[in-house]
Formats: structure tokens, sequence, C-alpha cells
């Protein structure tokens, strides 16, 4: 049996993406998605379209620096990285989903009544 | 710059700051790579190309979203999204107005005329009404220093001309920052013998060059010691001289020039443009002293407040001290004025007054610069018939269109962009017309200098950046003008009534505003062409003036001879002598060429005036008339038959008086009338100068008046004395052509010029050609008031022409149905033709009215003729009239033409 991928859940696909670009550094928006899928083992996939709206809105909030440059296959692409504001909204973010999971994990465990 | 190409620029800047492409090119990145991995998966490139994209969602979706998440605001969105539609707007209008060349073509040619000619007129008045001269810096502190002073009239007049001490006053005025003088041109002789050649020679004092802020561009100008009297006289040169006499090489400084034979060193030249104040074309300048002495030779201008011969200009720095150092400048010029003042010749109430650099705009203005101005007025006015025209014309295709455009407006286009794409088309129009009017502007504007107003030295060319921005803006809003009337008609279209009745309308409506606007170019035209009629009077009226001599046949010579001029009444004895041989020997050189069939030697060669005290029996004082005088001219026998004069009783001068026997005279009809009104003046005496011991002179002869110089001349008393050997000598020289005066003149001035070495130069021209100069106001108005009234009056026939064309073209159902109900083929004619001739006739109407209210303006311009002049008026109506006429006869002809089935069919 094969599962079904995921799709983030609402409101981490920010979150991920800035995690991704902490821990691969920078990368195209193929590369994010290509990444993640390799990290989670096809368990998150993210819809193209929708990373690359999180790309956009994420840089015109400056957390993310956005550069053209040329792809490992000698294409042109454009490189993402994260800003310094872009690091201290990850930590934010890391630091409210791990509430997030603790809160739902409270609930999950909780023994039946 | 064509349309194509505008279009193509807009489209390259909306696509400079249009984000989607980079968004374009990321997303077409991220799908190679997807369908790369696919197509190593195993798809075909095909299907791994459309798997990406299915996955990617929908690309233009996404691609939009992202586009819009990355316009840089509002304000750029708006403004690309605009420029987007203006190019296809653009098109549209392009489109439209190729679809129609005929239409366009004729729009094109009236806006370029009426472009053209306000371009031209502006070439003109920018120099001399707006602009300073150039290298003055901050020419409006710069003003001239004017007397305002009773004359020999009494009545206060403006003066421009000073003497030298008048000069060393205002330098004392503390009010003035700075003051100079300078004098000329005048053309001088440069070299001797062959090599001689006509320079213009200014002078201008050491304090002129600094006072106007101007730099030498090679040397310098000359220095307070080198404007003295005793100086070694130098030089600055013009640079275009320069650069033609001297090969614009810097070896030119130090070089020795001969002006009227005096060395003159080269100092410096003038930065090229430079003109001066007065924009006269100057070769040489010279220290003011240097000047002086060639005008004056040994006489003492220096200190002498008897020759007015210089201008003089001073630096305000601020308006504020104006009025207080112009009551300062007074004080001083009357005071240095207190002897001719006590003594009554000098007015005591003369004031020191200044006006602006800009002579067009002081009280001297020229009646030529008054008369531009007055053209540039008249070319607005061709530009608004210009206007109404391009305006009906635009109306009237409108009303062809409508059902084109109810179809339009019904599709949904916008009334918006209906508005726009009209004035568009106007604006585009009016844009072309004014590339073609800035050749004809360029055309124009140089005839206007060369021919018309040949005295001011123009200095660059007639086309430049600012005649380029002016004539932008006038076409702009020519275009606007013309344009939004129609425009906002066409927009208001009912789209309902248009669809129904078949594109016809409200007709009526229309058709007022259309013959509204016909009238309006009839009343125009008709100010245009009573301005044209009465400046050609006027001309007409100058050229016929009855100055007493046969202008037509006569030149006039003067030598030039080597040595210092004495002054007048001071020459010596020897001097006299030889200068009355070298005349007589230039009389039988100039009787000896062909063509001449008399010649006379005179002291007061044309222009020339001296005027002396005379004593008569009877009379405790002589009466002073408004022309002055009396003036004696001292002359051979030739003289009255040559010049055409008549005596009117007794006889001329004859070649026995000249032995000086008896003392002769021969008096002007005004001096007889004001001297003797009862006995008559033959066989009368007076005394020539004011003393007793001089014998008595006796009249033999009244001759007709004549003019001392100029075309408008105040009544003044004159008599002619005979050359004698105790006489002053001559001074020039008058020749009567048997045919023509200038092939005469210039048949004469080899001879003259070489039959003696001690000839320096001999200035031989027509009396026609010194007399020009002062009806150049009435030539230029007649010249331009005509070109322009002409162009009004065919702009204005042809929309009329055109107004009862399209209506006709409206009317023909109608006109096929009246036919077929059997009006007559005259019935029809008449009812067009007598719409059209009404039209005109209430044009006549409001254009003489204008014309007449606006007449007092004119008056001061005209010569010999009464700005309501009933010939005038009555003459523009009629040619209006019957223009009016001849403009609906072919419409009318049209709907005789028009077959009642053929019409009704048609529908």
């Amino acid at each position: 049996m094969t599962s079904t991928p995921m799709g983030p859940l609402q409101g981490t696909l920010e979150l991920l993406v800035l995690k991704s670009l902490e821990a691969a550094g920078r990368m195209h928006g193929f590369g994010i998605l290509d990444w993640m899928r390799r990290t989670t083992g096809d368990e998150i996939v993210v819809e193209d379209g929708a990373l690359y709206h999180a790309l956009h809105r994420m840089s015109k909030r400056g957390w993310l620096e956005a550069e053209w440059g040329v792809s490992e296959k000698g294409r042109r692409a454009r490189y993402y990285g994260l800003t310094q504001k872009g690091r201290a909204a990850l930590a934010e973010e890391e630091e409210r989903w791990s509430r997030y999971v603790t809160a739902v994990a409270r609930i999950t465990r909780a023994a039946p009544a | 710059m064509s349309l194509f190409r505008i279009r193509r620029t807009l489209q390259a800047i909306a696509r400079a700051v249009d984000p989607s492409d980079e968004v374009d090119a990321e997303i077409q990145h991220h799908l190679q790579e997807v369908a790369d991995r696919l197509a190593e998966q195993g798809m075909t490139p095909q299907d791994a190309r459309s798997e990406a994209e299915r996955r990617f969602g929908s690309v233009r979706g996404h691609k939009e979203k992202l586009v819009w998440m990355n316009r840089r605001g509002m304000a750029m969105r708006r403004g690309v999204e605009i420029g987007r539609r203006a190019t296809g707007e653009l098109r549209q209008a392009t489109r439209g107005l190729l679809r129609n060349p005929g239409f366009s073509l004729g729009v094109l040619a009236t806006l370029a005329l009426g472009i053209g000619a306000n371009g031209a007129m502006f070439a003109v008045t920018d120099r001399i009404l707006l602009r300073a001269p150039d290298h003055i810096v901050r020419p409006d502190e710069v003003r001239r220093v004017l007397t305002l002073r009773a004359g020999i009239d009494g009545n206060p007049s403006y003066g421009s001309s000073l003497t030298y001490p008048d000069l060393d006053d205002v330098r004392g005025v503390g009010g003035f920052v700075g003051a100079g003088g300078y004098s000329g041109p005048r053309q001088r002789t440069m070299g001797s013998g062959d090599q001689a050649s006509r320079v213009e020679t200014a002078g201008a004092s050491h304090d002129f060059f600094p006072l106007l802020g101007v730099e030498a561009a090679l040397g310098r100008f000359p220095s307070p010691e080198e404007d003295q009297v005793e100086a070694s006289p130098t030089a600055v040169l013009d640079w275009d001289f320069w650069q033609a006499d001297f090969g614009g090489t810097p070896d030119a400084l130090g070089r020795i020039i001969k002006i009227d034979g005096v060395d003159f060193t080269v100092i410096g030249v003038a930065p090229r443009g430079f003109t001066g104040v007065d924009r006269s074309r100057v070769d040489v300048w010279v220290p003011l002293t240097a000047y002086g002495m060639l005008q004056w030779g040994d006489y003492d201008f220096h200190d002498s407040r008897g020759f007015s011969w210089m201008r003089v200009v001073a630096r305000v720095e601020d308006d504020a001290r104006l009025a207080a150092a112009e009551a300062e400048a007074t004080g001083v010029h009357r005071a240095g004025r207190e002897e001719e003042i006590s003594e009554g010749w000098y007015d005591a109430n003369a004031r020191v007054v200044t006006a602006p650099l800009m002579a067009a705009r002081g009280p001297l203005a020229s009646d030529e610069s008054r008369v531009a101005l007055w053209l540039s007025g008249v070319a607005l006015l061709v530009l608004l018939i210009a206007c109404a025209n391009v305006a009906n014309l635009l109306l009237a295709r409108g009303e062809q269109r409508r059902r084109e455009e109810a179809v339009r407006l019904s599709l949904g286009i916008s009334r918006g962009a209906l508005l726009r794409g009209a004035i568009l088309e106007a604006v585009l129009l009016a844009a072309a017309g004014g590339v073609l009017a800035l050749g004809m502007a360029h055309w124009g504007a140089v005839g206007i200098r060369d021919t018309l107003m040949p005295e001011i030295h123009w200095a660059g060319s007639a086309v430049d950046a600012r005649l380029g921005a002016f004539m932008a803006a006038v076409a702009l809003l020519a275009g606007l003008a013309a344009g939004i009337g129609p425009a906002i008609r066409s927009a208001r279209a009912d789209v309902a009534a248009q669809l129904q009745s078949g594109g016809r309308g409200s007709a009526g409506r229309r058709s007022r505003l259309r013959s509204g606007l016909a009238v309006a170019q009839v009343t125009f035209s008709v100010v245009l062409l009573v301005g044209a009629g009465l400046f050609v009077r006027s001309l007409a009226e100058v050229r016929s003036l009855d100055l007493g001599m046969d202008v037509d046949r006569l030149a006039v010579a003067q030598l030039e001879v080597e040595g210092a001029m004495p002054v007048f009444g001071e020459e010596p004895d020897q001097w006299r002598l030889e200068n009355t041989a070298l005349y007589e020997e230039a009389a039988r050189v100039a009787r000896g060429v062909p063509g001449v069939q008399s010649v006379s030697l005179t002291m007061a060669p044309f222009g020339w005036s001296f005027s002396g005290g005379i004593r008569v029996p009877g009379f405790d004082s002589i009466p002073r008339l408004p022309g002055g005088g009396p003036y004696y001219i001292v002359t051979d026998e030739h003289y009255l038959p040559t010049l055409g004069i008549e005596v009117v009783r007794g006889r001329g001068l004859e070649a026995q008086d000249r032995a000086g026997a008896s003392r002769v005279a021969v008096v002007s009809e005004t001096m007889a009338r004001t001297l003797w009104p009862d006995e008559g003046a033959l066989g009368q005496c007076f005394y020539q100068g004011e003393g007793e011991d001089t014998p008595c002179t006796t009249v033999v002869g009244v001759a007709e008046d004549v003019t001392r110089g100029s075309l408008e001349e105040a009544p003044h008393m004159a008599y002619y004395v005979p050359l004698t050997e105790d006489s002053p000598s001559p001074r020039g020289m008058y020749i009567r052509a048997s045919g023509d005066a200038a092939a005469v003149a210039s048949a004469l001035a080899g001879p003259l010029r070489s039959f003696s070495p001690r000839v320096r130069y001999a200035g031989v021209g027509t009396l026609r050609e010194a007399l020009d100069p002062q009806a150049r106001a009435w030539s230029l108005g007649a010249t331009l008031f005509t070109l322009f009234g002409v162009l009004a009056l065919l702009v204005a026939g042809v929309g009329l022409y055109s107004l009862l064309a399209f209506d006709v073209a409206d009317r023909t159902r109608e006109l096929g149905i009246r036919s077929a109900l059997g009006a007559s083929k005259q019935g029809l004619l008449r009812g067009v033709v007598l719409r059209g001739v009404g039209l005109a006739t209430l044009g006549v109407v409001l254009g003489t009215l204008v014309a007449v209210a606006a007449a007092p303006k004119v008056e001061n311009l005209l010569f010999g003729v009464g700005a309501r002049d009933p010939l005038v008026l009555g003459g523009v109506a009629m040619v209006l009239l019957a223009a009016g006429a001849l403009a609906s006869w072919i419409p009318g002809l049209r709907a005789t033409g028009i077959d009642p089935m053929e019409a009704l069919r048609a529908e």
C-alpha cells in the first residue's frame, strides 16, 4: 500500500521553505521542492504554484532575497536565500510550530475518560 | 518620428518596467526542471512538458497572480496600463486617419499653415521682444538712458542721442552700478585703393563691455587708457568678421587695420554672436574716443555739448532704486546743461529716464517692431481660423461616422475611449501639422528677417530649441482646441437614436454649431483682410508721396577723401579748393557714364541739413516753423532740374551766379509764403548770418517744397544759394538717370572709385534705397498682413465650401424628394447659395464691426489712410461675399444634380 503524499498543513508552508533554505542554503524554486521531497521521503509534496506564491510573498516581506543565477544545468534560474529578517522569522515560526505540536500532542495523547 | 516608432518606443517602455517577464522566466525554469525529471523517468519530452504544466496548476493563473504581487505599487501599474492602452488607441487613431487620406491631408495643411505662421512670427518677436541679445549678463538690469525733453515744437519727446559730456555726467550717477556709451555702427572704409572694403564700425566706451558682462573670445577689450583722445587706436573684431577676413587665427592679434586712413591695432575678438545692445551687425569695435575722432576729426567732441552722437546704457541692480537713480541722473544732467538752460537753448524741465534694454519694450520701439507685434496677433488669428476650420471638418466627419460610432458604443466600447480616440486623432493631426509647420516657420522667418527687417542682425538660425518648444506647445493646443468639441459631440451620441435613424440624428443642432464656426472664420478673415488693406494703402500712400523730387530717377554719391575731413564751417581754404576741384572732376566723370542725364554738386547730400540764422528787413525775428530752419543748400545750377524740383516763380540758379558777382538765392514756397505773404518773394532781400555787415541776398526764384530726407516732415523754410569760390565746398552729388536709377548707380561705382588716388571710397546708391528703410514698417505690414489675410480667406472659403458640401451630401434624400416633388433646379441651387452667402454676410457684418472697433489701435501705424477707410472696408466685404458665393456655388450645383430615384434608393 502506498501512502498518499500530504500537502503541508495550512500555515506551515512558509516554515517549511524557510527551514529548507536554512538547512540547504541558497536554492531555486525547483531545488527547494526537490529538497523537501527528498528530505521527507516524498511524504510532503508542495504544490508548485503555491511554492512560488510563498517565495514571492516572503521576498516582499523582506524575509528572502532573490537573485538571478545559473543552475547546475546551466540554466538561468532565480535563487533564494534567507535574509537576517528571514532568520528571525524562521525562529519565530519554529517556536510557534513546536508550541502547536505540543498542544496538539497533549490533546491527542489525552487518555479517554 | 514615425507613428510606428512612437508605438515601438511605448511598448519598450512598458516592457522595461513590467515584472511579468521575470515571473515568466522563473516559471519557465521550473517547468523545464520538472519536465527534465519526468523525461528521465521515461516520458516523451512533449508529455513531460504538459505534465509539468498540469502539475503547476494553471500556469497563466499563477503567473498573473505572481505578476500582480510583484507590481511595485498602483501608480506604476496604472502607468503601464495606460501606456499599453495608449499604444492601442494611437494605432486605432492612425489607422482612422490613413483610411481617409484626403481629409487628413486637408486638415494637416490647414493646421500646418496656422502653426507655421505663428512659428515664423515667434522666431522674429522672440528676438526683438523676448530674448535679450546674447552675451549680456543679467540683461534685465541693463537700462537705456534716455532724455525726455521738449523739442522745437514744445512737445516733450524721448531722445536717445547724447553728447560725450552727458556720458561723463551719467558715469557719475551713484544709483547706476556702471554706465557706458556706444555709437554706430556705420560703414567705414578699411584699407585703400583696390583693396578698400567697407566695414561696419561701431564705437564703444571702455566701460561698455564690463557693464554688459561680456568676455572677449580672444585677447581683450580696450582699457580705460586706450579710450583716451591721445591713445593709439585699438580695435576689437567681431567673431564672424575675424573668421571671414582673418581666417580665425590668433595671429590676428597685433595686426594693424586701416579704417578711414587711421591705423588700428587689433587687441581682441568679441565672442560669437555678440551684437552689442542693438542687434546690429558690427565688424569692428573701436574705443568710443577713437570713433569720435573718425567721426568728428580734430573737432573737440570730447567737451562739446553741441553734437549728440552716442547712446548710453547703465546698469541698475535693484529695481526699487530705479526711480531714485533716474532722479539723481536728472539732477546731474540739468547741472551739466546749466549754461544752455540759462540761455534758453535747452529745456529746463528735461528729465533723464531709463528704458528696458530691449528697445521694442520701451518708448522708442521702432515701428517695425510694433508692426511685428501686431503681426504676431494676426498669426494667432490665422491659427484660430485654421482651428475653427479643422473643428468643422472633424464635426462633419463625425456626422458621417455616427453610425459606426453607435455600433462601437453598443458593442461596449466606453464613451471615454471614444472621446479619447477622437481627441487623439486631432492631436495627432496637429503634431504632424506641427512638423510640417517647422519647415514653413523656418522658411517664413528667414524671409521676414532678410527682406522685411534687414536692419536687424539676427545672429543665429531661425529655428532653435525655443522655437521648437513654442511650436510643439502651439501644435498641442491647436489639436486640443480643434478636437475637443467634435470629440465631445461624438462621445455624447445617442446609440438607439443613431441606429434607428440610420445615422442622421439631430442634424439641426450640429449644423448650427458648424455654421457658427464658419461664420467665425469669415469674421476673422474680414479683420485680417481689413488690416491688409489698410497697410497696402499706407504703403501705396508712402510710395506715392510727393517728396518734391523725382525719387525713382535719382542716385546719390559721396566721396571719401584721403586725409582727415575738416568739420563743416571750419575748412581751410586750401582743402576747400582741392575738394571742390575733386568733385568737379567727379561730376565730369559721372556725366560720361551712359544713362546719366545730369549731375549736380551740393554741400548737403540727401539726409543732410544745414540751418543758419538769417535776417530779413521788416522782421525782428524770423518765425520758427515746426520743421525748423531756415535750411540752406549750397549747390550748383543743375540742382533743381536734376532733382526735378519745379521753379514756381522767377528763375532757378544759373551758371553765372557762381561767379559770385551778386548774391542770389532761390527760396522754397513755404519760405516765400511765410516771409512775404502779400508782396511776393521775387526781388526781396535778406541777409545770411546774423551780422549787419554781410551784403544783401536777392531772391530770384521760388521753388516747390522738398523733403529734407524723411517721409514725414513738418513744414520748414529752405533756400538755395550758388556754390562760389568763397562758399563751403561740395560734400556729395545727385545723379539723374535717363532710365533706371539702380543701373546707373551700379555703373557709376567703378569710375567714381578709381578716377583719382585721393578718393578712398565712393558710396553710390539710389535715392529709393536711401528712403526705403523709412517705409519698412509699412512694407512689412503690407506684405505679411496680405499674406496672412489671403491665407485666412482661402481657409475660410474652403471651410464654407466643406460645410455646404457636407450639408448637401447629408440632405441627399431630402433634396431628392424635393426634386421629385417638382422643385426647380434653380430653386435648389438658390437654396444652397443663399445659405452660403447668408453665412458669409453674417461673418462680414461681424468682422466689419470688430475691425471698426479695433481700428483706433492701429491708427498710429498707418500712413495717409484712416483706420476706418470705407474703401478698404467695402472692398473686403465685396471680396468675402464673392468668395462666399463661389464657395457655395459648387455644392449648390451638386444639389441640382441629385437624381431623385438614386437618392431614395440609396437609403
